[in-house]
């Protein structure tokens, strides 16, 4: 990863650490079509369009959410936009970069079914631990419905998350032991049809 | 929401989390056809300058001109590109919000003229972002109030007398209109000078009186005069006042104004004087009722512009007063109670309580410095310092606030009366620009028509170039000219309002030598299909009747009348077929 930052302003006062403008020029567009499943057409265009929303060539957490929040006007994707950053962000620095960004994507609408089932438990598991406990899994369940917006049919309310969550584990959890692990999820996601179904509806022509 | 449609299939991509623990199973996505997203460049030509973009930045915002199909309109078969005659260096502009989604107002270009452009592109000026905005909105208010204040004087001017209610309102207004508005004006003030000027003297001591030990006030030694005097100047102001009030068109609102309260306190204690009988304890207050009497000076507020201007300012600038008022009786209370305090033990000491203490604060504070009240202690003194210091301070701080307002107010006063002298200059040489181009067209006219009737006589004239445009145009005036019976014609210099094609005529002489009569009905009489014909109007008060007149000889004359001249009223008619 190519990480240069270059000071644009130099102010020698306070608001020196400020007017620092961090600039972030990704890697060369061969090395990235070679590692992700993308053409270099597809990657041109996806480049422009995070160049544009994004100038100075990585995305903070911030114009993350805000982005992610205007494709759901209802609601607020706040919540479940944080989740999804932290699972792009594999190095955990806080910023998504151009690489990031594409190879997340890569994964998700060019992968097989395991790394994209891999990529939704990396999701559920906030803290990384390799297990996915009731309460991360009602964390994202709340995040999700959060993003319907308060005018639902029938209303949401604090009880529906939790039930929700209920169904799932008694799906999930095979030993009961009150946690997720990979291979249970891996097993009962593999094991049911309109989740597998489910996974590939999502491909987008670029 | 367009802005962000490179990030939809990322949104998409993320959906995938949903899926593990979605209830029910999710609906199929339609199988988009195999359709090559081809983000294909666009050509923009603006007045010769190019500009390019993806298709796809233009679209971003559907409902303007360069988003929808609207452009399709402008777009040039040949170049394969959109043509605009417009400015290239706004387009700059237009085409920096597709791409960045921000408008900015470029502070050197004429508001109006952004403005035009924004209207032609479909783009609102709402959008203009943060940065420029304020800048934005500033601009478009002083240019729409100059707009108004033109418009205003304008229609001020160009009302014609009304009732003589409005003629008598106008004239009150607006001294300079006519001589007796002026005179009327004089008068008033020359009264208001006197009274003024008799009021000061009245207390001037005069010398003894025969008989008499004191030295009298020349206005109880001449109390008779000066009791004409005032009567006089009285009865002077309140017919004033009765006829500015008869005249208003708003007459509550005209008594509500200030100069009319000015009026009424100024001529009010005379009568009330009057009324009031020679009572011990009321003729107290009638000498204090005299005090108002200086308020005559105010009147000559009518007759100053400046002090109106003043009067303005201080009203505009009511906060700023207000401020100094109330942080100068903060600092008084303070240093009025320390100074008390410390001075309190004091033998003989001036300060016996604080509102005492106020007289030293006041003059210590705007560093008068009478010596009548002065602290003996030492700490008496130091906060005496510290008073005056502080004074200065309090007191200069909102003054230049002040100060600017009425620089500003002032100067914007002085722009609007040199606007209004400059005008009717301003108009004059437009007009002539106009007759210019005026004389230009009918030169061109004449022309073509000599074209077409050599055409008819089958003569070849190839010295006149074809246009298409202008045969076509010179075709419809004559159709015009046909249908109303009318003609345009030749003119001179006139100071009249000028349109493109309804042109009245002074008189004209008579031309000879001129193109003009070689087609004169006078030779060619049946054959000719097109002559020119002028009417031409003597003076305005009498066009009625000589436009009848004319209407009326030429219906008599039939359509192939021969011309006529008549000469002494300056007007050359030749009629038209």
């Amino acid at each position: 990863m190519d990480d240069s930052v270059e000071d644009n302003e130099q102010d020698h006062d306070i608001d020196d650490l400020e007017m620092q403008v961090v600039r972030y020029k990704p890697e060369g567009i061969d090395v990235l079509c070679r590692n992700t499943k993308f053409s270099r057409k597809e990657l041109q265009i996806m480049y422009r369009g995070f160049k544009q929303e994004c100038p100075t060539g990585i995305v903070n957490e911030d114009t993350f959410k805000e982005i992610y929040g205007q494709f759901f006007p209802h609601g607020d994707a706040s919540d479940y936009a944080h989740y999804v950053f932290k699972t792009f962000d594999h190095d955990n620095n806080g910023s998504v970069s151009f690489e990031e960004f594409v190879m997340g994507l890569s994964v998700l609408s060019r992968g097989s079914l395991q790394d994209r089932l891999q990529w939704a438990f990396n999701l559920y598991d906030i803290n990384g631990d390799g297990i996915i406990t009731k309460d991360e899994m009602l964390d994202i369940v709340s995040a999700i419905y959060d993003m319907m917006g308060r005018y639902t049919e029938p209303m949401i309310d604090d009880s529906s998350a939790k039930e929700h969550v209920e169904r799932i584990f008694k799906k999930m959890d095979m030993n009961r032991d009150g946690v997720i692990s990979l291979e249970e999820f891996m097993d009962t996601c593999r094991r049911d049809e309109n989740i597998t179904k489910g996974m590939a509806i999502f491909d987008t022509v670029l | 929401m367009a802005a962000v449609a490179a990030w939809l299939p990322f949104a998409r991509a993320s959906a995938i989390g949903w899926v593990p623990i979605a209830t029910n199973p999710l609906p199929q996505n339609r199988t988009i056809p195999e359709h090559k997203r081809g983000d294909e460049k666009m050509l923009i030509n603006v007045s010769g300058r190019r500009f390019e973009t993806w298709r796809t930045t233009l679209e971003k915002y559907p409902d303007t001109l360069l988003g929808s199909n609207e452009k399709d309109f402008f777009f040039d078969e040949e170049t394969k590109e959109y043509f605009f005659d417009r400015d290239p260096d706004l387009f700059r502009h237009v085409l920096n919000y597709y791409r960045t989604g921000k408008l900015h107002y470029p502070k050197h270009e004429c508001i109006s003229s952004y403005d035009d452009e924004l209207a032609f592109y479909g783009i609102l000026p709402d959008i203009i972002g943060d940065c420029c905005y304020e800048d934005y909105r500033d601009r478009k208010r002083e240019n729409q109030e100059r707009l108004l204040d033109d418009k205003c004087s304008e229609n001020g001017d160009k009302n014609p007398a009304g009732t003589p209610r409005e003629k008598m309102w106008r004239a009150f207004e607006n001294p300079h209109l006519n001589t007796a508005a002026l005179v009327f004006y004089y008068v008033t003030g020359f009264f208001i000078a006197i009274s003024v000027t008799a009021n000061v003297i009245e207390t001037v001591p005069c010398g003894k009186r025969r008989g008499e030990k004191e030295n009298l006030p020349c206005g109880e030694r001449y109390s008779v005069g000066f009791f004409c005097l005032d009567t006089a100047c009285v009865m002077i102001f309140t017919a004033e006042y009765l006829l500015r009030l008869f005249a208003a068109p708003d007459r509550l609102k005209f008594m509500r104004s200030v100069m009319s309260v000015i009026d009424v306190v100024a001529i009010l204690p005379y009568y009330i004087g009057l009324v009031i009988t020679d009572n011990d304890d009321v003729s107290g207050a009638f000498v204090t009722l005299r005090v108002f009497r200086v308020f005559r000076i105010f009147k000559f507020s009518r007759h100053s512009e400046g002090l109106r201007i003043l009067g303005y300012t201080l009203k505009s600038c009511a906060s700023e007063l207000g401020f100094l008022l109330f942080s100068l009786s903060m600092a008084i209370i303070i240093f009025a109670t320390v100074m008390f305090y410390a001075e309190k033990n004091v033998a003989d000491t001036k300060f016996t309580s604080i509102p005492a203490s106020f007289w030293y604060t006041i003059v210590t504070m705007t560093t008068l410095g009478y010596g009548d009240i002065v602290p003996k202690t030492i700490t008496g003194k130091i906060v005496g310092g510290v008073c005056s210091l502080s004074g200065v301070l309090v007191i200069a701080l909102p003054v230049p606030v002040i100060v600017s307002n009425f620089s500003r107010i002032y100067h914007q006063n002085q722009r609007q009366d040199k606007r209004k002298a400059q005008k009717v200059a301003r108009l004059a040489r437009i007009r002539m620009a106009k007759n210019a181009s005026g004389a230009a067209f009918l030169n061109s006219k004449k022309k073509i028509q000599e074209m077409m009737l050599a055409q008819e006589n089958c003569l070849s004239m190839d010295d006149f170039k074809e246009d298409i445009f202008q045969l076509q145009h010179h075709h419809l005036l004559s159709c015009l000219e046909k249908t109303t019976d009318r003609t345009h014609g030749r003119y001179e210099r006139e100071p009249e309002e000028l349109n493109d094609i309804q042109i009245r005529l002074p008189r004209i002489k008579r031309s000879s030598g001129s193109s003009l009569n070689a087609v004169d009905s006078y030779k060619t009489n049946n054959t000719l299909t097109v002559t020119t014909a002028i009417v031409t109007l003597p003076t305005p008060s009498t066009t009625s009747e000589t436009e009848s007149e004319s209407v009326r000889t030429q219906s008599t004359s039939g359509t192939m009348s021969p011309s006529s001249h008549s000469q002494n009223q300056g007007v050359v008619r030749i009629s038209t077929l």
